[in-house]
């Protein structure tokens, strides 16, 4: 078999066991790797309704078939379990060294199971797994943690690490890696925190199994500077990812003031231009040429890595505009390791909920010394509110009540991304029907719905757009473990991938094969939550009510009185189950999963749910 | 008629200019607009004016916001 491994290395912390698992072939080619093996193990081997913070889930590090090899941005892992903060499927990527460490130690997924007795460090030298104490650096955050790392073995290994956020279950802590990479919003940290499992070390001398080692290499690395040059020619770099700030302000998509408002006259203030002026270094992932972190001193003088993100949902959604300010949260979040983005959304609930009269305390929009001194007792559950806001915004709100739910911007319970849908249906509808949670990884569609459709259109063919993006998005990038940014950013064709999965495996693919590996894993996520949820229906797939409220229209500006329509919603949702070939509660048809090639599995679901 | 035009992202840089009111004739369009600012029409972009997309042919009216952006995928 080329482009696998052929193995994953299966991890016990309870008992301090390990073992290389071979898989099949027909497995390689069924999930391809990344999200797909990450669900398909976790489908098979949890039981539904464990807690997601006890020793029964399993933490999964999943890898691409081209993950760790020299092209296009292929620096990558996904994190995935069952999620503390939904309950369902969760997942997230991040740009890691362990994605090429992991492969040249001969796998290409690692499961951990189990909880270990004492704070430990996970550390995989090929062949070898060792189970090292990690209390020093417990209780520690993850700056310090990785430098504690890379002073015993150097920065070539590939890391991942935990802050006080996960190692104090916050809900939507992450996991980190290199200088300013997170990833697993859906809480990952927390289930690395759950098994007392500080850190993931891994280096590998093995030479990644590829069909076309020599050809694989020099397309690789040609692309990798065409990549390169395409970028310098767009100059997408030059602002990044907050480029995007500017834009969304002049569209009323900008989350202001926990999404009460859509833009505001000092976004400016921090947009991608002041970003890049104030730049004072640039990151990136392994094997990118395009490199979209950029750092700047934080209101102590720290480097804090900022994108969209981060800036949107710790600034304007916190009424702060001041971009060491925001600099200074985001540095927070980071070292704690607790979600930006699911951080921001929880502060700015709580500032609404205060001043709305649902939940005790004084705080206020702007006061960023107030958000610090919140942060800090989110990540170290200090206090009632510190502790309550831990569990995230829907159980935040369910706890205060008086309706505050319905301004708890997530779904699933995992809080939205920075895009605030009050206008724009299909961005709605990408949100509602991402299957981790609110995440715009999966489906943003905002430019085509302000390019190539009408705004007001809730119609079947932004249904079908979601589809084509979670197709490309969800299912491509995040099976064949790549960053997406080549190709939405600086234009980089699709049709790259199967020319190197076609090096890597000798399998020569179409990208419609890739879609239908896309429309499998998703609908097994659909059955994952099916398991864990069986009176499910199509609610859970509905965005936060505000959107929908005719007293929260702007009074002003590009969409001044609209708001989102409930029963247009509804269709627009609809039009989506049918396009996907799912049931009115948002469940693949028995057909559909015949189709797919998920029959099997989803005769397993209806021991815990109805499938029509 | 006056035009506002503002460019985002790294058109500031690559352009020279954040946002500049234009004194264009009666009957002007965006396209006819991206023109004037000298933006290669081939180049992917979004287009907006006063926050909604732009009808091609459309004549702009006095006071008009456009935006011209690239297209983005968000962090």
């Amino acid at each position: 078999m080329h482009g696998w491994t052929g193995q994953f290395l299966r991890v016990n912390l309870t008992d301090r066991t390990y073992r290389a698992e071979p898989f099949s072939e027909d497995f390689a080619r069924k999930w391809i790797g990344g999200r797909g093996f990450a669900v398909k193990i976790l489908y098979d081997e949890l039981r539904p309704g464990i807690d997601p913070l006890g020793p029964d889930n399993k933490f999964i590090v999943a890898l691409g078939p081209i993950a760790g090899i020299p092209a296009p941005n292929t620096g990558k892992a996904v994190v995935a379990g069952k999620s503390p903060i939904t309950g369902g499927y969760g997942d997230g990527n991040l740009g890691t060294r362990v994605a090429e460490q992991l492969r040249k130690a001969g796998y290409d997924a690692l499961i951990v199971e189990g909880k270990a007795a004492s704070p430990t460090m996970l550390v995989i030298n090929d062949d070898k797994v060792e189970f090292l104490p990690a209390g020093e650096v417990w209780g520690r955050g993850t700056y310090v943690t990785n430098d504690w790392i890379y002073a015993k073995y150097g920065k070539g290994v590939g890391v991942l690490n935990i802050g006080q956020g996960g190692e104090n279950l916050v809900r939507y802590a992450v996991v980190r890696s290199l200088e300013g990479r997170a990833g697993g919003r859906t809480g990952m940290g927390a289930v690395m925190g759950s098994k007392l499992l500080k850190a993931v070390v891994v280096k590998g001398t093995k030479p990644i199994p590829q069909a076309d080692p020599a050809g694989m290499k020099k397309v690789g690395t040609d692309d990798l500077r065409e990549v390169n040059r395409i970028d310098k020619k767009t100059g997408w770099s030059i602002q990044s990812t907050n480029g995007v700030l500017a834009w969304c302000n002049e569209v009323a998509a900008l989350p202001v003031r926990n999404f009460r408002k859509t833009h505001h006259p000092d976004a400016w203030k921090c947009d991608g231009e002041r970003l890049n002026n104030a730049r004072i270094a640039t990151y990136g992932c392994p094997n990118c040429t395009m490199r979209c972190g950029i750092a700047i001193h934080d209101e102590a003088g720290r480097e804090s890595e900022l994108d969209y993100e981060n800036v949107g949902l710790l600034g304007p959604n916190l009424e702060i505009f001041d971009l060491p300010l925001i600099g200074t949260l985001n540095y927070m979040c980071d070292d704690y390791g607790v979600d930006t983005m699911s951080g921001g959304c929880v502060l700015s609930f709580y500032a609404d909920a205060v001043d709305r009269g649902a939940a005790p305390g004084d705080l206020r929009f702007g006061d960023s010394e107030g958000f610090k001194k919140l942060l800090t007792a989110i990540a170290l559950r200090q206090g009632e509110i510190g502790n309550i806001l831990a569990e995230g915004s829907m159980r935040a709100a369910r706890k205060f009540g008086h309706g505050s739910i319905d301004y708890a911007m997530q779904v699933k319970g995992l809080e939205v991304a920075a895009y605030n849908c009050k206008f724009i249906p299909g961005m709605a509808l990408a949100f509602g029907v991402s299957p981790i949670g609110a995440h715009h990884k999966e489906s943003w569609v905002i430019t085509f719905e302000l390019k190539q459709s009408v705004r007001e259109s809730y119609g079947p063919e932004k249904a079908q757009k979601v589809i084509d993006l979670q197709r490309i998005r969800g299912g491509l990038f995040e099976f064949i473990v790549s960053c997406r940014f080549p190709w939405i950013e600086n234009g980089w064709p699709l049709e790259h991938y199967p020319k190197y999965f076609k090096l890597v495996s000798g399998l020569d693919w179409t990208l419609d094969d890739f879609w239908t590996v896309s429309d499998r894993i998703y609908s097994l996520i659909k059955l994952f939550w099916l398991r864990e949820y069986p009176q499910t229906d199509r609610r859970l797939d509905y965005p936060p009510a505000v959107w929908f409220d005719p007293s929260n229209v702007d009074t002003e500006g590009p969409i001044a009185g609209k708001h989102l329509e409930f029963d247009k919603y509804d269709g627009l949702l609809q039009h989506y189950y049918d396009l996907r070939g799912y049931d009115r509660r948002g469940i693949p048809t028995k057909a559909t999963l015949e189709r797919l090639g998920t029959a099997e599995e989803g005769r397993a679901a209806e021991r815990y749910g109805s499938l029509t | 008629m006056t035009i506002t035009v503002k460019l985002i992202g790294p058109f500031v840089q690559l352009f020279g200019f954040s946002e500049k009111p234009l004194d264009v004739p009666e009957g002007t369009t965006a396209d006819d607009l991206i023109g004037l600012v000298s933006i290669d029409k081939s180049r992917p972009k979004v287009v907006t004016r006063n926050g909604r997309a732009v009808v091609p042919g459309e004549p702009l009216a006095d006071g008009d916001r456009v935006v011209i952006s690239p297209i983005y995928s968000g962090g």
